[in-house]
């Protein structure tokens, strides 16, 4: 009997696409973890993001070997990482128990006392949907601001800070809308038609030995295309980066990022090692 | 048999036989369509993918792969017009029905790691009419193609059952690549 070549099609492309599908998953367990969802931080476990829960495999234990965390194997949570608890806040997690983030509300700022609104912050926090994550630092009245998605959705905003608000703009009609407060920033972004919400705590310092949580930047020039590789890095270690060749294109095409390496603050790129420098309110460098 | 006249003998009976040999493959379609689309609404998108050398970025490689199953599959309606009559003074050779099949198949196999790479990395995302539409058509031309290839074995159907298959996977795949390939290419270019 003749086979039925019909079906041998169909079956084949169900294989080449599971095929395919495995790859992508061991791909990104591999070498991606920066931009895979599953290295939830501690941080984003007590904002209002949802996380899916027991994703924390580079909840802090491992924050410091990104190239090792495993984005697809949960069962390698450390199991001293109390990422899904709520309550408790790990040392490194920024201030967002209720004691330091008294019932922020976005939208009614005149009641906000002038001391709920910080002078100098960095902020970061994955978004609530979409897999991506944003940074944003405010610095003497002027603000940055950082979103990607590891693959083809990244924006660079500025604008300036005033009364804890920032109305950031970017290239291709990105904006962000954000409420600040020295808890956090919430608001939303638009990048790319997509609007993306969020609620950043904000970031502390004090992880010695590693580059601490933040914004990145790194500008190179790889064989003669101008690029500009951003990173936003999450409290416990995680990242989520994006390149954008020729940088200076009104829309600039994206890719994702290297892994950036938190111990030298450099990752290596088709050969070329970019050096990321920290954009940071607190510190003012990057302004 | 029983109520038939007997001036027209087996003919309806035929067709509503025919037809009734849709339903399977039309449920097994609309199964596809269904899962892919739910996978890729409850999966949490990535925004990983596999990156191929040569190409600066995912969104290159899937729309050149999907470009290139764009083209074999209008050589597939080329190739059934002929096949068919359909075009005057142009007679099938007899390798047209090769040619069908394989630029079937290649462009099947082209189409499936840009859908694997889309629901894995992307997933099926409403956030814009262009961003619906494609989510919509994509998951719709892998029903489609799925039905067609079920019933594509099948014997005793309606002569118009085919080319309608034919016609829907074809228009479902251009929809997927005008909503995609098409609006990267004239947003970013045709390279870097």
């Amino acid at each position: 009997m003749k086979p039925n070549m019909p079906l041998v099609t169909l079956l084949s492309g169900a294989a080449l696409g599971v095929g395919v599908l495995i790859t992508s998953m061991l791909w990104s367990s591999g070498t991606a973890s920066a931009s895979g969802y599953g290295a939830t931080s501690p941080a984003s476990a007590t904002t209002a993001a949802t996380p899916p829960p027991a994703s924390s495999a580079a909840g802090g234990a491992s924050g410091a070997a990104p190239a090792t965390t495993s984005a697809t194997a949960p069962a390698t949570t450390p199991g001293t990482v109390p990422a899904t608890a709520p309550g408790t806040v790990p040392a490194t997690a920024p201030g967002t128990a209720p004691a330091t983030a008294p019932g922020t509300v976005p939208t009614a700022t005149a009641s906000v006392p002038k001391a709920d609104i910080p002078p100098k912050a960095d902020y970061v926090a994955r978004t609530d949907s979409g897999g991506a994550a944003v940074a944003i630092s405010v610095h003497a009245g002027k603000a940055v601001a950082y979103m990607c998605n590891g693959h083809a959705v990244a924006a660079w905003l500025r604008g300036t800070a005033k009364a804890g608000k920032l109305e950031l703009t970017g290239k291709n009609g990105a904006r962000l809308d954000v409420s600040y407060r020295t808890g956090k920033a919430t608001g939303f972004i638009m990048a790319d038609g997509t609007k993306y919400t969020f609620s950043a705590p904000l970031v502390h310092r004090g992880s010695s030995g590693h580059r601490p949580p933040g914004l990145y930047e790194a500008t190179a020039t790889v064989h003669g295309v101008k690029i500009k590789a951003g990173w936003v890095v999450l409290p416990g270690g995680s990242q989520v980066g994006s390149v954008e060749y020729f940088a200076d294109a009104d829309v600039a095409p994206t890719a994702q990022a290297p892994v950036l390496d938190l111990t030298t603050g450099t990752a290596q790129y088709d050969g070329v090692t970019l050096v990321a420098s920290l954009i940071s309110g607190f510190t003012g460098s990057g302004f | 048999m029983t109520a038939q006249p007997d001036a027209s003998p087996p003919a309806p009976v035929d067709v509503s036989l025919g037809i009734g040999k849709l339903i399977v493959p039309s449920l097994i379609g609309g199964l596809v369509a269904l899962t892919l689309g739910v996978y890729g609404r409850l999966h949490h998108p990535t925004g990983v993918v596999v990156s191929i050398a040569g190409f600066t970025s995912a969104g290159y490689v899937k729309s050149w792969l999907a470009t290139a199953a764009t083209v074999f599959a209008i050589v597939q309606v080329a190739s059934a017009l002929v096949m068919y009559g359909k075009i005057p003074r142009v007679s099938a050779p007899s390798w047209t029905g090769s040619l069908h099949q394989w630029s079937g198949r290649i462009a099947f196999l082209l189409a499936v790691p840009v859908a694997v790479n889309c629901l894995y990395g992307l997933g099926f995302q409403t956030y814009s009419t262009r961003v619906l539409l494609h989510s919509l058509f994509g998951c719709a031309f892998f029903g489609a193609f799925s039905v067609k290839m079920l019933i594509l074995p099948k014997r005793g159907l309606p002569g118009w059952t085919l080319p309608l298959a034919g016609a829907v996977v074809f228009t479902m795949l251009i929809g997927v690549w005008f909503t995609s390939a098409f609006w990267f290419f004239s947003t970013y270019g045709l390279h870097r």
